[in-house]
């Protein structure tokens, strides 16, 4: 193998996880909590986030078949094999709804009828009545799951805060 | 959205408020005004549904057969305290329009309607008990409930009578009434509707309100009226 051929597998692996880190890391610096977001940056972060599941695994796919093509000393192959699963993980972390695991969502709402609802008199709830269904979030739920998909009066909504 | 059922996930934060994304699309929304701001569906706005902010007791009797969100036994533990509207006037903000002497965190009712946003100052609000004032041209109303903390606003009309109704709120008042109306002498529930009189069966047209901090509120309204502020 001569030393061209070698060096040609490298970049690539390493062009992989450059993309991958970025393509990763970009939207989660950018859309934190207590970070004032700026909107070209927000409109980049979130455009970003659309594509990088599915950009993330051609990276993971390029990655893989670099560090298999690669050929060099055996801990040099490791290196890059090892670069290889280190962008398969940042695929499978483009996938991780981050937000989600700050705040679990509740994905099968469940109803108490009022009159079993173990609430104090004053506590707070968000209130809809759609075709004389009444429904009530209460306020110290939502501020932890901040989304209820529901459906209320045969009408979906989705409740928020 | 054009007849597809959208499912809602927590996808971010903006400024402090929250975006959410739909399953369906890919598309993410903004929480606040419910406008899509990335995605397929990017400028498509999602109808609001009227909601009020009630307390618990007040609800229930209005609603005895009402449905209310259980907790998820796993989380509840993390769920907010009783205080935390008082712990998150401590929290700080990360954007700030001090203008008009106004704190960040300031509690206000926001209503954005009649081609105008106006936001009312909370605490003023509960001491009035009754506002009457206008969102642009129109008149509104906003009453305060018999818990001292529920508050509801509506248009300032009676449908189907001429002329300003001039609420009044009442001191002696039977079991389920709050206010009284000069026009047509009729009462009046905290729901809004007339239950004796001459307008009785009548009910005012709701107004929806945003319970929010200033900073939130006058990031999405730049033009936003303020009152209350002495």
């Amino acid at each position: 193998m001569t030393v061209s051929g070698r060096i040609r597998w490298i970049p690539v692996l390493l062009g992989c996880l450059g993309v991958s880190l970025i393509l990763v890391i970009y939207p989660i610096y950018v859309i934190r909590p207590f970070r004032a977001q700026g909107a070209r940056e927000l409109a980049v972060a979130l455009m970003i986030s659309r594509f990088r599941p599915g950009l993330t695994v051609i990276s993971a796919l390029a990655a893989v078949w670099a560090a298999i093509r690669y050929r060099g000393r055996w801990w040099r192959r490791t290196l890059a094999a090892a670069g290889a699963v280190l962008v398969c993980a940042l695929a499978a972390l483009a996938r991780v709804n981050v937000y989600e695991l700050m705040f679990h969502p509740d994905d099968h709402p469940a109803f108490a009828a009022a009159s079993e609802a173990k609430l104090d008199k004053d506590d707070k709830l968000i209130v809809v009545n759609v075709r004389g269904s009444a429904r009530a979030y209460p306020i110290r739920t939502m501020g932890y799951h901040h989304v209820i998909n529901d459906v209320v009066g045969g009408t979906a909504l989705a409740a928020t805060y | 959205m054009d007849g597809l059922r959208l499912t809602f996930h927590l996808a971010g934060i903006n400024n402090q408020n929250f975006l959410m994304r739909d399953d369906q699309t890919g598309t993410y929304w903004q929480q606040i005004s419910g406008l899509a701001i990335s995605g397929p569906l990017k400028g498509r706005q999602l109808t609001l549904v009227h909601s009020d902010e009630l307390t618990f007791a007040t609800w229930k009797a209005e609603e005895p057969e009402g449905t209310v969100l259980r907790d998820v036994a796993r989380y509840a533990p993390q769920y907010e305290k009783k205080d935390w509207d008082v712990r998150m006037k401590r929290a700080p903000v990360v954007i700030q329009f001090p203008e008009a002497g106004m704190k960040a965190r300031e509690l206000l009712l926001g209503i954005q309607a009649f081609g105008a946003s106006r936001a009312f100052l909370y605490d003023r609000v509960i001491q009035e008990k009754l506002v009457k004032d206008h969102v642009g041209a129109e008149p509104v109303l906003l009453v305060v409930g018999g818990d001292g903390e529920s508050v509801r606003g509506f248009r300032d009309r009676i449908p189907g009578v001429d002329g300003a109704p001039d609420f009044y709120r009442m001191t002696a008042n039977t079991a389920g009434t709050l206010l009284m109306d000069a026009a047509t002498g009729s009462e009046w529930s905290f729901q809004g509707c007339a239950v004796s009189g001459k307008a009785k069966g009548i009910c005012l047209e709701p107004v929806p309100m945003l319970k929010d901090y200033w900073f939130d509120w006058r990031n999405y309204n730049p033009k936003t009226t303020i009152w209350g502020k002495r």
